[in-house]
């Protein structure tokens, strides 16, 4: 059952794309990230052109995280004041980020800085969440008491101006840490075709220190926003949103988010973590230590030839 | 009839030696079950005085500039060169022939009929100069320098790779006497546009005779309407796909809630 993709001129096998979704939905609605960093180089090695690639998952992020953002503001996990800055911040790195994946396409730099982002970001976030989260399951087993919580309110970034108050959030705090965070998320959105939820999840918790029960569901509302930019502006500048790609991946993508997002209530938070750190690390080794390695081919052809 | 009539001027075919070749299909339409397509094309060769020959035929999809880079070692990091632009490639290319092409012309004659991968005439402009060398005026220099040869080779050996170069030795056989059947295995990655099919005619080396066909690929039904779409107006494209994206996240979380 193989079928054509109009904008990526490469035929594909249907099933296996709705199956590949489906897991990537079930992921995402799970841990409350866009699950772009698993999608997007499966869908390279499946020999899809690399921009259309990254270009195409942004529309099947925002229709994933849209189906299951739904069912966490349901259960009033979702902080929308709190999303709404973020995303404003969003807006501003997703118009920049595309600008900067274009300039580095001219270079000819884009898949070093892509493998690169990969490797870093994946690696630090992964090997920090793991650390984490492996503590405190080993000290719940050994019924040991939680470690006592750090002051809740770092002096440097509770003591920035323009204070506001995220009452889902129960924090009152300068907008300014929540912008730059957003403005950061969306730069990655364009340059690795993720939704950078693995950033935000992370950073929501231990920098700005909210609650974590409303984390997962904000941070789906603000990559939903980012995203959606993101898809217009690649589709807009550089013609490379495949939206029957995009469509074969959002049909199993929304139903595998439902039942991730059901799912997740099942399992604890801890574990949950552990498990994402463990795939964060993985994906981020297998992209970048590619780098390292002695290429088989020393040349490479470049996909698009303004860009 | 007089035995001194024999040779008709009117009726007999021209003494010189002739190729003819049509394709069986000038339209590949490509929708969405498109997985790759195979192109037949049938042709003969007029000769009243038989002598041996062979048949080239050689397709090439629209030309493209192609962008290539080369690896190298930085700090123990492999990264990308600074990308060199090819003008002047095909984006797709096959010579199909009834013998190896080097067993039926000399290199010199293959290099300006552009026949097999190694002959395409493609280059980088944008690195050469010309300049003045031992007195001789214009010499064109790449600065690629002495590995311009090896981009070369690397821009066929990757377009080989991805199936849309080749070359088949024994893709054109002699069906009948005179008539030939060539088959051109289209791939589903092959470039849309207007394709030329060269067909030529060699005889103790030289061609001596040339069809020319061109072949139309092209997107049909949804998949034409898309492209366009996509193409043409892409801010109304991109922000429909998102509202369609967007509307399926609704509707599957909508169409949940009830059970």
């Amino acid at each position: 059952m193989d079928i054509y993709l109009p904008i990526a001129e490469v035929s594909v096998n249907a099933p296996l794309l709705v199956a590949l979704g489906a897991l990537v939905g079930f992921i995402s609605g799970l841990f409350g990230i866009g699950g772009g960093f698993l999608m997007t180089p499966v869908l390279v090695f499946l020999g899809i052109p690399p921009a259309v690639a990254v270009a195409s998952m942004s529309n099947h992020v925002a229709a994933s995280s849209m189906s299951s953002v739904i069912s966490y503001g349901r259960r009033r996990a979702v902080d929308f004041r709190m999303g709404g800055v973020l995303a404003a911040g969003g807006v501003i790195g997703a118009i920049a980020g595309v600008e900067i994946f274009r300039w580095l396409r001219l270079l000819g730099q884009a898949d070093l800085v892509v493998a690169l982002s990969y490797l870093v970001f994946l690696g630090i976030i992964g090997g920090l969440m793991l650390w984490e989260s492996a503590g405190t399951i080993v000290r719940r087993r050994r019924n040991a008491p939680p470690k006592p919580r750090r002051d809740r309110r770092p002096p440097w970034l509770y003591g920035l101006p323009l204070k506001m108050r995220f009452p889902a959030s129960r924090l009152y705090i300068s907008p300014i840490p929540a912008i730059l965070l957003g403005a950061f998320v969306g730069v990655l959105s364009a340059i690795m075709g993720v939704g950078g939820g693995f950033v935000l999840v992370p950073a929501m918790v231990y920098i700005l220190r909210m609650p974590a029960g409303v984390v997962v569901g904000t941070s789906l509302f603000q990559i939903i926003i980012t995203t959606a930019l993101t898809g217009v502006l690649q589709a807009g500048r550089n013609q490379t949103v495949d939206v029957v790609l995009a469509t074969l991946l959002l049909v199993g993508g929304v139903l595998g988010a439902q039942f991730g997002a059901r799912a997740s209530s099942r399992f604890r938070a801890e574990e949950l973590r552990a498990l994402l750190a463990l795939i964060v690390l993985l994906v981020g080794l297998r992209m970048g230590l590619g780098l390292f390695f002695t290429p088989k081919e020393a040349f490479v052809l470049m996909s698009g030839a303004g860009g | 009839m007089s035995p001194a009539a024999a040779p008709d001027v009117h009726l007999a075919p021209p003494s010189a030696p002739a190729i003819s070749a049509a394709l069986t299909e000038t339209t590949v339409r490509v929708n969405s079950d498109f997985r790759g397509d195979r192109i037949v094309l049938y042709g003969a060769v007029f000769d009243p005085r038989q002598r041996p020959s062979d048949v080239v035929v050689i397709v090439r999809g629209p030309d493209e500039p192609i962008r290539i880079a080369r690896k190298t070692r930085v700090a123990g990091v492999w990264v990308n060169s600074r990308p060199v632009v090819f003008q002047g490639a095909p984006g797709f290319y096959i010579a199909a022939s009834t013998r190896p092409l080097e067993d039926i012309a000399r290199f010199g004659v293959l290099r300006r009929l552009e026949a097999g991968v190694d002959h395409l005439a493609f280059n980088a402009p944008a690195e050469q100069r010309t300049e003045t060398r031992y007195g001789v005026r214009d010499v064109v220099v790449s600065r690629l320098g002495p590995d311009y040869l090896d981009w070369k080779t690397a821009v066929v050996r990757l377009k080989a790779d991805e199936g849309l170069y080749a070359v088949n030795e024994r893709g054109v056989r002699f069906v009948d006497k005179g008539l030939f059947r060539a088959e051109i295995a289209l791939p589903a990655e092959a470039p849309i546009g207007r394709y030329e099919a060269r067909i030529l005619l060699f005889q103790n080396g030289q061609p001596v005779s040339e069809k020319d066909r061109t072949l139309t690929v092209e997107q049909v039904g949804v998949e034409r309407a898309l492209y366009l779409w996509a193409h043409q107006r892409p801010w109304s494209y991109g922000l429909a796909a998102m509202a369609f994206a967007l509307g399926a996240g609704w509707a599957a979380s909508a169409a949940f809630r009830r059970d």
